[in-house]
């Protein structure tokens, strides 16, 4: 077991900066997610923490080993790939068994461990089938389990339930929840799914544009996001953002007027709220601002209100009884200590928010 | 409907075209004797018998140059598949500059006139102390083969996932090691077609076998040479031996071959 620290990583393709200075550390038995949308370098940045890509700036540890000029052999890493790449020439037990083998394990041990990765992800009984008589999700299992028989430093996985159906997906992600949980094996997970991150993560690393925006807890990064990226790209619906007028030292919105918790940037700041964290009124409230009702979504569990606050649109949700109809004016209040403040030209967060 | 019609009277009539000669070849190898002198000739063969294709391999030379043709199409499997998967697998594998231009360069070799070499390859190999000998015109044969092996393997290589080879890297193996384990028993079918169709280009090849060669002959060359002052039981037999393994390898390859033209039946 170990942890991985990189520094300052940078990688370009072509002319595109796929990596512009990443630094990142995830501590040992951590559980880190690399989240972004596709493009924003974070399959590279696993890739080069592999071994797998060669980094053009910048160095690579896992434990206190600079592995960075290591091929993928030497880095005591184990990869789990998005389509899995499990051997289809090999049975299952002989692809679980392919690390070991590599590392010249006594037959014992090799059965031993084996057994013991095919028992935890419940494929004792596929040991002998090869991958063509195998469904995606088994494919999958075996992906994990022979990634985990080599009991790697770290573990990496690349997308690994982004090819799985959505059923599939979320008893998948509970299992492997399950799993590292009981083998505490460092791990760096990507994916580009926010809900697969919020959902894993013991700290999510969110990235856009070959940079590190953002690299905290899932709640703090849901909470508290640096900047309208963050904001925008966890959470769904993700958070509104309302450009508000600055009096003095306070925001101002009709009724509704916040002191800031920094002096303002200019004449405007930028209001971010979670569309879960504005209370919906029929009739006017103190501390509340007006917004005429757009589109009504029943969703289940919540309707889902799009709302015009003079040209600047609004998601909230309200409980599914809510009396809400297309054109009607509402009054919102949102909760005052799950607020965030933004800089509107730069998006970045204004220090200490409420 | 017409038009299907027409495809289809074409199809037929280009098979006619290449079973006929075949056919008759074939029944007439089989056959006896008088057989073969016989006019009007069956359809079916009238006498099965191994007469004609025993005389053929009595005939002297014949043995020799079947011995010839084999070392000459080995080699040429040998130095296709040795030259040829590792090209295949750069281009399957590896973005470098100038890789397009190399894949055409490739089939390109393929489009050079062999008779304008001719005289110049004639002469150089006599220098060299290649001039009949097999494994001059085995260099030849494996000019020509080479644009099969390196854009078949090259399709080939390109069919089996990177991330596998990477996931072999990442569980302990050197890049040769991942080659050997995971990459060459996955292509191993396709290696063997692409091996089996350079034999078959060689076995086949007449001109730079003749060319290159005086007592060395291969037995397409032997036979060229042989033809117009044997027999006719000679002549059908020797066919028949040039014919069949071509055939059947062919067939056994025939979906790596379609694969290579963009026919897509897998």
């Amino acid at each position: 077991m170990a942890g991985i620290r990189v520094q300052n990583i940078e990688k370009v393709f072509g002319r595109v900066k796929a990596l512009d200075g990443v630094s990142l550390e995830v501590r040992d038995q951590e559980f880190v997610v690399l989240l972004g949308p596709s493009g924003c370098g974070k399959t590279t940045l696993l890739r080069i923490i592999a071994g797998l890509e060669h980094t053009e700036g910048g160095r690579v540890f896992i434990g206190e080993r600079d592995v960075t000029a290591l091929p993928p052999r030497a880095r005591k890493i184990a990869m789990v790939f998005q389509n899995y790449a499990v051997f289809p020439h090999l049975t299952v037990y002989e692809n679980i068994a392919f690390g070991l083998r590599m590392q010249k394990a006594p037959p014992e041990r090799v059965k031993a461990q084996v057994d013991r990765a095919a028992t935890l992800m419940h494929i004792e009984n596929l040991l002998g089938r090869y991958p063509a008589q195998l469904s995606g999700g088994q494919r999958q299992r075996v992906a994990v389990a022979r990634a985990l028989a080599v009991e790697p430093e770290v573990l990496l996985m690349d997308e690994p339930l982004s090819n799985l159906d959505a059923l599939l997906r979320l008893e998948m992600r509970a299992e492997l929840k399950r799993l590292l949980a009981e083998s505490r094996t460092t791990t760096l997970y990507v994916t580009h799914d926010q809900v697969e991150a919020m959902s894993l993560a013991d700290r999510i690393a969110v990235m856009n544009a070959g940079r590190l925006v953002q690299y905290d807890t899932p709640m703090k990064v849901y909470q508290e996001p640096a900047d309208t990226f963050v904001g925008g790209f966890i959470g769904s619906p993700p958070m509104n953002f309302l450009r508000l007028p600055i009096e003095g030292n306070r925001a101002k919105l009709e009724s509704f007027a916040l002191e800031l918790p920094s002096p303002p940037p200019g004449p405007e700041v930028l209001l971010g709220v979670r569309p879960e964290d504005l209370e919906a009124y029929l009739e006017p409230q103190p501390q509340s601002f007006p917004a005429e009702v757009l589109v009504v979504e029943p969703l289940g569990p919540h309707l889902l209100l799009t709302l015009m606050r003079e040209q600047q649109p609004l998601k909230v949700t309200v409980p599914p009884d809510f009396p809400a109809r297309p054109g009607q004016t509402l009054w919102l209040r949102p909760q005052p200590g799950r607020l965030r403040w933004l800089e509107p030209e730069s998006g970045k967060a204004l220090a200490s928010s409420a | 409907m017409n038009a299907r019609l027409v495809y289809l009277t074409l199809a037929v009539l280009l098979a006619l075209w290449v079973l006929v000669p075949i056919f008759l070849i074939a029944t007439l190898a089989l056959s006896d004797r008088a057989s073969v002198f016989a006019w009007p000739k069956g359809i079916l063969p009238q006498h099965f018998s191994l007469e004609t294709i025993s005389f053929f391999f009595g005939v002297e030379g014949v043995g020799k140059a079947i011995r010839n043709s084999l070392v000459v199409a080995g080699l040429t499997l040998l130095f296709a598949l040795l030259l040829g998967a590792p090209a295949g697998y750069a281009l399957a594998r590896y973005r470098f500059a100038g890789a397009d231009a190399y894949r055409i360069l490739i089939l390109m070799t393929r489009a050079f006139p062999l008779a304008i070499l001719a005289i110049p390859l004639s002469v150089q190999f006599i220098h060299l102390g290649l001039y009949d000998t097999p494994l001059g015109v085995a260099l030849v044969h494996t000019a020509l083969a080479l644009p099969f092996a390196v854009l078949v393997t090259g399709s080939l290589f390109l069919g089996i996932p990177k991330e596998l080879e990477e996931a072999a890297w990442t569980l302990g193996c050197s890049r040769v090691q991942a080659f050997v384990r995971v990459v060459l028993p996955l292509a191993l079918p396709g290696l063997t077609a692409t091996a089996i169709f350079a034999f078959v280009i060689s076995w086949n090849e007449v001109f730079a076998a003749t060319l290159l060669t005086l007592r060395e002959r291969t037995l397409p060359a032997f036979l060229l040479s042989a033809l117009n002052d044997s027999p006719l039981p000679f002549r059908f037999a020797g066919g028949f031996f040039l014919i069949v393994p071509a055939l059947v390898f062919i067939f056994v390859i025939r979906r790596y071959l379609f694969t290579l033209w963009g026919i897509a039946n897998r």
